[in-house]
């Protein structure tokens, strides 16, 4: 490929690079402005009388004699016990994946490579269900989850989040399977494999990319989730994302606003080093050009 | 090692016939080429034969056993594919020892087994690499190997030469004749290209929608084709198709007589190859303005138009003319092949 090809007038190039920068700054902001206010008190940064204190931290300096404070975090990890959210959370995450995943790969493969028309429509029934938002669902499931005495833990939870969360895992991996010419499969299986061992030695190897992106997908979805788990959750096995609402939720003293906020910045730094952490697998192409001559 | 016999095999897609009817029985250690164009069927039978299809009817015995509800792996026959499919997570040397792993074949007699295969076809330099690393041609190899490196019983190999380029096939070509004679294994060998089939094949099956045309040696192809369709598929050019008359021992069409043929008076197409005619000065079978003049270099390739039809003879290297110069060109009617023109079966003579 010759840089010539890729190469823009100066004009366009300044237009370009303003442009990201804007937007970088737009994307960013709103997730800055809340660390840099997470480690004030409230008063500054939910400031009535002049809006810069956010930024500068009069009040917090005044109250602490410095402009920064740890309060938020204290109130949120010790006095609010906010760690026993984290475990709830990579509970239900850790299980929503698992369950996700295992279903989505074997199903996807079966569909992928079934050769009846009806995999066609039962792809669409997924899509259907995949559109319904996850409230609707929540809504039929309350009467029976109290009857059966089911609601308020954690295995219910993980349950509905995996239903909800089913038709996009087969969807995505039915697509990347597709991709993975059907030769690889016929050719472990003349070379000695089951249909099974074909799937597992041949295939999930050369999947692993579409895998990893499907999966922290799952993750998200399950990390993210409010519908399900506000009013599927018990006070005591509440995950982050109702916990916080939670802290939102009872204004009564000083502290609770910045509980929420501290435990926001708290839930969405592992979501960085997450992504940051499997970015090569989710670009990654792995199969290009290693199956075609 | 196997004989394979198939018997009375087809395959139909609902109303769709890809296979039909197809009875032939595969000696063993024979090199049996199946020659078609796309379409015809020669994949299916070949996946049939290794049971990545079910065949609608009919029964494929390998060493007399029925093998239609075997797996592929318990038919212990080893596969080229097109497209190769190796394994892309694997390298070279775990690739070409993957049937020996999910075998289960003593792990103590891997090394050894992955390096003969690997040492025939000229690969002990990239046991390292990940197929994406490979040229063409070497991916072509590695799939060989992986056919090689247990002794199956049958070899099947669907088009392995056509993603190479033109000078590469034919070095793979003589490679994969050479292994195959080594090896004196039964293989069936698909490709659409009928110069592979008349190079590596003890027998050629020339096959059209489905339906067998001839099965023969190369020789018998080429020198006696069972039809018009043969014909014009067998040989590089094709075989000179005309259509005409013969009336007691005459051909006759536009700007061509032929005497001296055997067989009854009415409508036929009369066929003969480009290297058993020759350009004459004059009073040949076959007077016509030059349409095109092609240089080959061995030969000079010279194209007559008759009743639409082109016709091409093979001159000497060095005729030379122009197009629209009048050529006479002397046809031996002892090269001359007739064909009915409603069937386009072959005329016995």
């Amino acid at each position: 490929m010759s840089a010539k090809a890729f190469k823009q007038p100066p004009a366009l190039r300044t237009f370009s690079s303003a442009f990201v920068i804007v937007w970088l700054v737009i994307a960013a902001f709103p997730f800055l402005w809340t660390l840099w206010g997470s480690f004030k008190i409230e008063l500054d940064f939910f400031s009535k009388a002049d809006w810069q204190n956010a930024l500068t931290g009069a009040r917090t300096f005044l109250e602490h004699g410095s402009p920064f404070t740890g309060d938020g975090y204290q109130g949120a990890w010790v006095q609010e016990e906010f760690w026993q959210a984290v475990i709830n959370t990579a509970i239900v995450c850790f299980f929503t994946v698992a369950i996700s995943l295992t279903f989505g790969t074997l199903g996807g493969y079966a569909l992928s490579r079934s050769t009846y028309r009806y995999t066609f429509w039962l792809l669409i029934i997924a899509l259907i269900f995949r559109a319904m938002p996850p409230i609707t669902l929540v809504a039929g499931y309350l009467l029976p989850f109290f009857e059966w005495n089911l609601w308020g833990i954690l295995p219910t939870t993980i349950i509905v989040l995996v239903a909800i969360n089913q038709p996009f895992t087969l969807w995505m991996l039915h697509s990347f399977f597709q991709k993975i010419p059907k030769e690889l499969d016929e050719s472990a299986k003349v070379d000695g494999c089951t249909q099974f061992q074909a799937f597992r030695h041949v295939i999930i190897p050369v999947m692993w990319p579409g895998v990893i992106t499907t999966g922290l997908f799952s993750f998200l979805l399950a990390y993210n989730d409010f519908a399900v788990t506000s009013m599927l959750l018990s006070k005591e096995n509440q995950t982050m994302v109702p916990k916080i609402a939670s802290f939102l939720g009872t204004t009564q003293t000083e502290g609770n606003v910045m509980f929420a906020v501290a435990a926001v910045v708290s839930a969405t730094a592992p979501l960085f080093i997450l992504v940051m952490f499997f970015q090569r697998q989710i670009v990654s192409g792995l199969t290009q050009g290693a199956v075609k001559g | 090692m196997a004989e394979i016999q198939l018997r009375n095999l087809s395959k139909r897609w609902g109303s769709f016939v890809g296979v039909n009817n197809f009875d032939l029985a595969i000696e063993d250690k024979e090199f049996l080429v199946l020659l078609g164009p796309s379409g015809c069927g020669k994949t299916t039978t070949m996946r049939m034969i290794a049971g990545l299809e079910d065949a609608t009817e009919g029964d494929i015995l390998i060493d007399g056993a029925r093998v239609n509800d075997l797996e592929p792996k318990n038919r212990d026959v080893a596969m080229v594919f097109q497209s190769y499919a190796l394994y892309p997570n694997m390298n070279v040397y775990e690739n070409i020892r993957f049937p020996l792993r999910v075998r289960g074949i003593d792990p103590a007699l891997h090394k050894e087994r992955v390096m003969q295969a690997a040492e025939r076809v000229e690969l002990l330099d990239f046991l390292d690499r990940k197929p994406a690393a490979l040229s063409g041609g070497q991916r072509q190899r590695v799939a060989l190997a992986r056919a090689i490196v247990r002794k199956p019983k049958v070899f099947l190999m669907d088009e392995p030469l056509s993603n190479l380029d033109a000078k590469l096939r034919v070095s793979t070509r003589a490679q994969i004749k050479n292994l195959s004679h080594d090896l004196a294994a039964t293989t069936v060998y698909v490709t659409h290209d009928q110069i592979e089939a008349m190079t590596l094949a003890d027998r050629v099956v020339v096959m059209k929608s489905g339906i067998v045309q001839q099965v023969g040696s190369p020789t018998e192809i080429y020198d006696t084709p069972a039809n018009t369709f043969v014909a014009s598929f067998i040989g590089s050019p094709a075989m000179n198709l005309i259509d005409g008359e013969l009336v007691d021992g005459k051909f006759s069409a536009p700007n061509v007589a032929i005497t001296g043929l055997t067989g009854g008076n009415g409508k036929v197409t009369l066929g003969f190859r480009a290297e058993d005619a020759t350009v004459v000065e004059q009073k040949g079978e076959m007077n016509a303005p030059i349409y095109t003049l092609e240089l080959l270099g061995d030969a000079t390739m010279v194209s007559v138009r008759i009743g639409g039809q082109l016709v091409a003879v093979k001159a000497d290297k060095t005729f030379r003319s122009d197009i629209g110069d009048p050529v006479s060109i002397h046809i031996p009617a002892e090269h001359c092949h007739l064909f009915d023109t409603e069937t386009g079966l072959r005329v016995q003579s």
